[in-house]
């Protein structure tokens, strides 16, 4: 198929990103049709052919850009740091498209008044196991970033809890002691009584149109990239030479 | 000239000579404790597989945690052991798995650590002849020397933990170092008279947060530690402490003259290191006699990011860089597995693909 041309765009398959992904894309004249309805996972653009739509979850898209299981996605840039430790490598970020704007953030409970940053973090989890017989325990989904960010300052005594929701209710709960989570107004975590450490910004996220480096890109596939990005706007052309 | 074979059956002679015993660990071993030993940093290079009820495994990644869990479960504790082992090893490197085959000695529980450690490194400069590395790059550090050092340098308690545990993370310890150096800003709140006080007020902040006061860091921890805090920024390092501090870290020369340059940059400061550098000079002077043409270094900043390690730690590299052996002491080890006594332990692990192809420069 690939051979013969082609473009595959995956957009995410439900709520708010689908819609605001689909409204970026119309109002850019590029009408992405899914007949359907919810239940189906293909779609078109009106007058592209050579573009098939596919609707998937969001971290879904991030997956298959990294493998070059399609070739142009709409996701957050949290989902690609987050799915592989290089991700970040294996794709192309066009551009933001001016939503889904989240921050990955440390957040530790309100009344550690003596944690304020990354280094007093450092210092509680050096001696939390020999204090509590057990090791530090940060819940989140985004092991990678959290893995990548807690390296880099130096602290390696401590587990991840995975969470596949609700983080912020972990503290509370009691099975972790703090959390690395998504925010986009901080909210969430005031009401649970978490503060974000002063330099617990680990990213900030938007929804990003990305281009898959791991697709197989013949000439005719970056033609027809470049086609459909000048007809979005607001890239400039030649991205598909660094393809 | 010896054949690839030939040198492969060396190794294992090496490996199964009779004053050891070698041990082969299973290749599916719990991944519990390899996360428990060495935190989430080890844990991300993992090959993982998850049991139906929900245990997770993980494939062989080294061989010195679950040969010293053995030692322990088969009642060795006070008995003098040494082991070595041959197999292949699973990891995660840069987001892909990979195999490699290591080779290795761990010496347990002997009686007499330094011999100990010279027979660790004895090993490992056999395992290099055999593969012709007759000038290999040794890198020497200090661990127990760095923590005896900020003993003997006066560093107070509180701030001497806070700089042991950065000790082998070149980045943390810089920017810990950096802070240090500079004239800090009073912190802005002020205690509220005394420890009591403080106490009241984040049991109340963790009540209201729906926290629980037990379980996770209790409200005293938090309040101590936030008191200790502002005592260390009302009472800094010395500047001038700090200046030996980042000269010592600074300190990488061939051995002898790198100690020597420790033991000056102490007496300058007014104490003497002599006793604890006596150690080190040994070992260095061991290896020197091992091996004549080899480069050894002293680097007073090296260290392994484990904070099992307690002693001497080495590294042998080759003409590439790649690191071809490495080990040192690590009595932390078998009391972190719960050991109820002290056990001394050394040992070291090669990486046989890499010394096969220095062989072959």
């Amino acid at each position: 198929m690939s051979s013969s041309g082609g473009l595959t765009l995956a957009v995410p398959s439900k709520g708010r990103l689908e819609e605001l992904t689909r409204k970026a894309f119309s109002s850019s004249r590029l009408t992405i049709a899914r007949p359907g309805g919810v239940r189906s996972y293909v779609g078109s653009i009106k007058n592209q052919p050579q573009v098939t739509v596919r609707f998937y979850p969001a971290a879904e898209i991030a997956r298959e850009l990294i493998l070059g299981g399609i070739d142009i996605g709409v996701t957050g840039t949290d989902l690609i740091h987050e799915a592989s430790e290089n991700g970040e490598d294996n794709v192309l970020f066009v551009r933001g498209l001016g939503f889904g704007e989240a921050n990955v953030v440390v957040a530790v409970p309100d009344a550690w008044i003596d944690v304020q940053q990354m280094v007093d973090l450092a210092d509680v989890a050096s001696d939390f196991r020999a204090r509590h017989g057990r090791w530090l325990r940060v819940a989140t989904k985004y092991v990678n970033l959290t893995r990548r960010h807690f390296a880099q300052y130096g602290i390696a005594e401590y587990r991840i809890v995975e969470s596949a929701g609700a983080t912020e209710a972990a503290p509370a709960s009691g099975s972790a002691d703090l959390i690395v989570d998504i925010t986009s107004t901080g909210s969430t975590l005031a009401a649970n009584s978490l503060r974000i450490l002063e330099d617990g910004l680990i990213m900030k996220s938007e929804a990003n149109l990305i281009v898959s480096r791991t697709a197989d890109w013949t000439p005719l596939r970056k033609a027809q990239l470049e086609a459909l990005l000048s007809i979005m706007g607001g890239v400039p052309p030649g991205i598909s030479t660094l393809l | 000239m010896k054949s690839s074979s030939e040198r492969y059956a060396a190794l294992v002679r090496l490996v199964e000579s009779r004053t050891v015993t070698r041990v082969t660990p299973p290749l599916l071993l719990p991944a519990g404790p390899f996360f428990d030993l060495a935190g989430e940093e080890f844990g991300r290079n993992l090959l993982l597989t998850t049991a139906n009820n929900g245990v997770e495994y993980c494939l062989r990644p080294d061989f010195t945690l679950p040969i010293a869990q053995g030692y322990l479960d088969d009642g060795m504790v006070g008995v003098p052991a040494a082991y070595t082992y041959l197999g292949t090893i699973f990891r995660q490197q840069n987001g892909f798995p990979v195999e490699h085959e290591q080779a290795g000695l761990e010496l347990l529980g002997q009686p007499d650590a330094s011999a100990a450690l010279d027979q660790v490194l004895t090993f490992a400069r056999w395992a290099l002849a055999i593969y012709d590395i007759t000038a290999p790059n040794i890198r020497l550090g200090g661990v127990g020397l760095f923590e005896a050092f900020l003993e003997a340098a006066e560093v107070p308690p509180a701030w001497r933990a806070r700089i042991r545990h950065r000790f082998g993370h070149p980045e943390a310890l810089s920017r810990l170092m950096e802070r240090l150096s500079e004239p800090r800003e009073r912190i802005g709140v002020q205690a509220p008279d005394g420890r009591e006080t403080m106490i009241e007020i984040v049991t109340d902040a963790m009540l209201s947060g729906g926290l629980s006061l037990i379980g996770s860091r209790t409200p005293e921890e938090i309040a101590d530690r936030y008191l200790e805090k502002q005592a260390l920024e009302s009472s800094p390092i010395p500047e001038r402490t700090v200046k030996l501090l980042n000269d010592y870290l600074a300190v990488s020369d061939s051995a002898q003259r790198a100690l020597d340059t420790i033991g000056n940059l102490c007496r300058a400061h007014g104490f003497d290191f002599e006793e604890p550098l006596f150690q080190v000079r040994n070992h260095a002077a061991a290896l020197a006699a091992l091996s004549p043409k080899a480069d050894v270094i002293f680097d007073a900043a090296f260290s392994p990011r484990l904070d099992y390690y307690t002693g001497i730690v080495f590294e042998m590299t080759g003409s590439d860089g790649e690191v071809l052996a490495s080990g040192g002491e690590y009595d932390r080890l078998i009391d972190r597995l719960g050991a109820t006594q002290p056990v001394t332990a050394s040992g070291c692990a090669l990486w046989t693909a890499r010394l096969e192809k220095e062989a072959n420069l």
